[in-house]
């Protein structure tokens, strides 16, 4: 027994040296006041955290910040139910925040603000999630090792010639996803499952977890083409003026399916117990000030009809955007993954 | 000599019992749902993805083991047999490896070695303009990366070994006629190999449930592939039996190891009188040792930490740095220190159990706690998160529901230090100490305590280090406000900003170096 009483003596020590250690720990973080928000974001920080802080410049309100994951923090969302400590949910996919929406995560909004600014195909019925910006799924390409009549679908990249040539995102992207969605939508699962076989071929080990480096990949030509989203090519353009790349819409020929589009949006969460907070902000990101953050900083299309495109972007009237609604996008998922994982993409 | 065994009473039984359960909840948790997921996505992952993972995982595991052991051994051997000048220097320094993150190294590497990078040029100055280096991004960029980061776990249990082995036995064999190399071979080798063992059961640990760097560098195995399940799935059924499968595959590598042990045990019969003799080599063998020991500290270290010494001074990295830069360096801190005293409390009385009572109980009980480090970082990030959600809500949010986390993940890290420790004592001098009048309390204290001391240090050292680098379990569980310096690394290496990744990545190094400065102390190494 004395033994034991020992152990416990040096257990004691060493817990009453943790204790101290251990309040701070999970005291440290200040607790959020009434006047901050915190927010899931499956947004990359570097492109949503100069918007968050024109808000706080502009009402006070502070924003605590964690990202991550746009499918790992709807997972997190679902596990946390109503002890969640967070008050909104901001991602770069409609098909994401659907699904949040179907599974009661999100509280429906009645902002005659958000009817005034966004159009209706750009949000949920109840406006569960509101859009904020939109982004094209498109081809860059090296202009000194490709020609831009080479590829005039996505489709062509599945095309033996390119083996080897192609960039992809990993197969757990949301835009990938939303992407293969589209093309089932448009062309059905066979041509889509010859489609993901001939890029998953072509690709092989050029599988990458991020937009950027896929641009940055085909900027220094390794590799000739890559597949991402529109506003990478715009912000690698406007760092490095002299870089050889190109955007190249596809699918616009007579007949084609149209760019894949998709948006980035925002959702109050159900549990939020800084409603009116959450709606400030909600309404900052859909008026014209915030609008024109996503279009100048982001390079991305404002969903707001006053608010001007970057002039350095393709202007959105002359090209088309693919016909599949936005809300559908959800319910094409399941198939789409399961399609994804049968012809084993990374 | 039976009172001892007797004495170890029951509660301290319960205790080990009720760790053995808490560590293998997660387990269960993904077993079930491996096991009762629906046999067609069990077919369809085998048809597609399970092969390619299994391969690539087995494959590294392998080729990292075997750079490790040469790695380690042979500077272990070096150190500790052979005279130099500047002989001390290196010693601490081929421990610097550990305070490297292996996705810091790999984002290092991906920029030294990458298309259009710093060893690229040097090639083609001498192969021609057009030629090219392998690719970071695939086998061998992984196996370099890995190995260079962990092969001081070997190198340090070596060392260990070799400077508390008894010398007679080297000396017996010298003396008997034997060469220096047969007896480095037929004597000194295999009383190091429940040592060595240990080491590279730790490495193959660490490179399957490695998620950092392969993730770098693109390479497939089956943790970045529950990773990528995970974040990218809504259901984690198939996370779950990649899981399950990476657990069955690291049980047999933890099984492999044991019998090896098994088959060596030894007891230090007497104290080390003395230092062993190191043999001194000429100007020649000096300098050759030296390029030796310089190419892989330089490769490990020092060139990557000349690098992010030189992005975080560049300005972009230097305006990342402020209030909030404070902030995460305090969570990184604390975390680690909590995991830490936290796996020792824990693995101490699993190890000393396992030791002294080897029941077939007590032994499951701490193999039980291995499997905490197998289950890869992803999924016992999500098996603690539903656990506690389902049990305690009411600490869901804190960051005690991570210290958990890192507590089963990383305990095997300190088990593998504290066993043997404990091994290596035999406990006829806790019962000499009983026979001589010593009460349990002061042989606990004046002859046990000491004689582990040096393997709770290294657990605890090993354990804090680890945590602080520790990514996956870190991004799915931090709590709001809680991002950590290994997390902003991730955030900006992951898109290739390496001017911006450089501060946080310089400073968990810094933070690693004072606890290796620890490692390597007289302190502890006296004995």
């Amino acid at each position: 027994m004395s033994f034991v009483c020992s152990l416990s003596t040096l257990y004691r020590t060493f817990l009453v040296s943790l204790l101290p250690l251990f309040i701070a720990g999970t005291c440290a973080p200040s607790v959020p006041a009434a006047d901050t928000l915190t927010i899931y974001s499956g947004r990359s920080e570097r492109l949503i955290k100069p918007v968050f802080d024109a808000f706080t410049a502009n009402t006070g309100i502070q924003i605590q910040l964690l990202s991550s994951g746009t499918t790992e923090l709807v997972n997190r969302l679902k596990a946390e139910g109503d002890r969640t400590s967070a008050d909104l949910f901001i991602t770069n996919d409609a098909g994401s925040l659907e699904l949040a929406r179907t599974a009661g995560l999100l509280r429906p909004l009645n902002m005659r603000e958000i009817d005034r600014a966004i159009p209706s195909q750009f949000r949920a019925p109840d406006n569960a999630w509101v859009g904020l910006s939109g982004r094209f799924w498109i081809v860059v390409y090296n202009r000194t090792m490709v020609q831009p009549d080479q590829v005039i679908s996505l489709l062509d990249l599945a095309d033996p010639k390119w083996k080897g040539k192609i960039a992809i995102p990993n197969s757990g992207s949301e835009y990938l996803q939303a992407g293969v969605s589209v093309i089932r939508a448009t062309y059905g699962d066979e041509k889509t499952r010859q489609f993901l076989q001939g890029i998953k071929t072509n690709a092989d080990n050029q599988v990458y977890q991020k937009s950027s480096q896929i641009v940055d990949a085909v900027a220094k030509g390794q590799v000739p083409l890559g597949i991402v989203n529109h506003y990478y090519i715009y912000r690698h353009l406007a760092a490095q003026p002299d870089a050889p790349i190109a955007a190249l819409m596809p699918d616009q020929q007579e007949g084609g399916m149209g760019a894949i589009m998709n948006v980035a949006g925002i959702g109050i969460i159900k549990s939020t117990k800084h409603l009116d907070s959450a709606k400030l902000l909600v309404e900052f990101l859909v008026a014209q000030a915030g609008q024109k953050l996503f279009a100048e900083l982001d390079k991305e299309y404002p969903l707001h009809q006053d608010v001007k495109t970057d002039p350095a972007l393709v202007d959105r009237k002359n090209f088309r955007a693919a016909l599949v609604p936005l809300t559908k996008l959800a319910e094409l998922r399941e198939p789409t993954l399961t399609l994804i994982e049968q012809v084993g993409l990374r | 000599m039976s009172t001892i065994r007797q004495q170890l009473a029951s509660p301290l039984q319960l205790l080990v019992l009720a760790t053995a359960g808490i560590i293998l909840l997660p387990l269960g948790y993904v077993t079930a749902q491996a096991l009762s997921a629906d046999p067609a996505v069990w077919r369809r992952l085998w048809a597609t993805r399970i092969p390619e993972l299994l391969f690539n995982t087995v494959s590294l595991a392998a080729s990292v083991s075997i750079f490790t052991l040469i790695l380690g051994v042979s500077t272990a051997w070096l150190i500790t047999r052979v005279e130099f000048p500047g002989r001390k220097l290196w010693e601490g320094a081929l421990v610097l490896p550990l305070a490297m993150p292996t996705y810091v190294l790999a984002y290092v590497f991906s920029y030294l070695l990458g298309f259009g990078g710093p060893v690229e040029h040097l090639w083609q100055l001498v192969a021609g303009p057009q030629a090219r280096i392998f690719s970071p991004h695939s086998f061998w960029g992984a196996t370099i990366v890995m190995a260079l980061d962990t092969f001081p776990f070997v190198y340090l249990l070596s060392r260990s070994a070799l400077l508390s082995m008894n010398v007679s036995f080297e000396e017996v064999a010298r003396a008997s006629g034997v060469s220096r190399l047969s007896t480095l071979w037929r004597v000194t080798l295999p009383l190091m190999r429940p040592s060595i063992a240990a080491g590279i059961a730790l490495v193959i640990l660490y490179v399957v449930s490695d998620f950092g760097a392969v993730s770098l560098l693109r390479y497939q195995t089956l943790t970045y592939a529950v990773f990528q399940q995970m974040t990218g799935r809504s259901d984690n059924t198939a996370a779950s039996i990649l899981s399950l499968l990476l657990v069955v595959l690291a049980l047999i590598f933890l099984i492999t190891e044991r019998w090896f042990r098994q088959r060596s045990r030894f007891y230090q019969t007497t104290g080390r009188y003395r230092a062993p003799q190191r043999h001194r080599y000429g100007w020649l063998g000096a300098l050759a040792v030296t390029g030796y020991l310089g190419l892989i500290v330089g490769a490990a270290f020092i060139i990557p930490a000349s690098l992010l010494i030189q992005w975080s001074l560049s300005p972009e990295a230097q305006a990342t740095i402020d209030s909030r830069f404070f902030g995460f360096i305090w969570n990184s801190g604390i975390l680690a220190a909590c995991a830490a005293t936290g796996g020792v409390l824990i693995g101490l009385p699993l190890a000393y159990l396992a030791s002294r009572r080897p029941t077939l109980l007590n032994l499951s009980c701490l193999q039980a706690a291995y499997a905490g480090y197998v289950l890869p970082g992803p999924v016992a990030a999500l098996a603690v998160l539903v656990l506690f959600t389902t049990l305690a809500p009411a600490v869901y949010g804190s960051a005690l529901i991570l210290i958990v986390a890192y507590v089963i993940h990383f305990l095997p890290a300190g088990l593998q230090s504290l066993e043997p420790a404990l091994q290596q004592m035999s406990p006829n001098l806790e019962e000499v100490a009983r026979s001589l009048g010593l009460g349990m309390r002061d042989t606990w204290r004046r002859v046990t305590l000491p004689l582990v001391r040096n393997g709770f240090v290294v657990a605890w050292v090993l354990m804090f280090l680890q945590t602080m680098k520790e990514l996956p379990a870190t991004l799915l569980l931090r709590p709001v406000g809680f991002d950590t310096l290994a997390i902003r690394v991730w955030m900006e290496a992951s898109e290739e900003y390496y001017q911006l990744a450089a501060p946080s990545a310089l400073l968990i190094v810094l933070l690693s170096l004072p606890a290796l400065a620890l490692l390597v102390s007289k302190d502890w190494r006296a004995a």
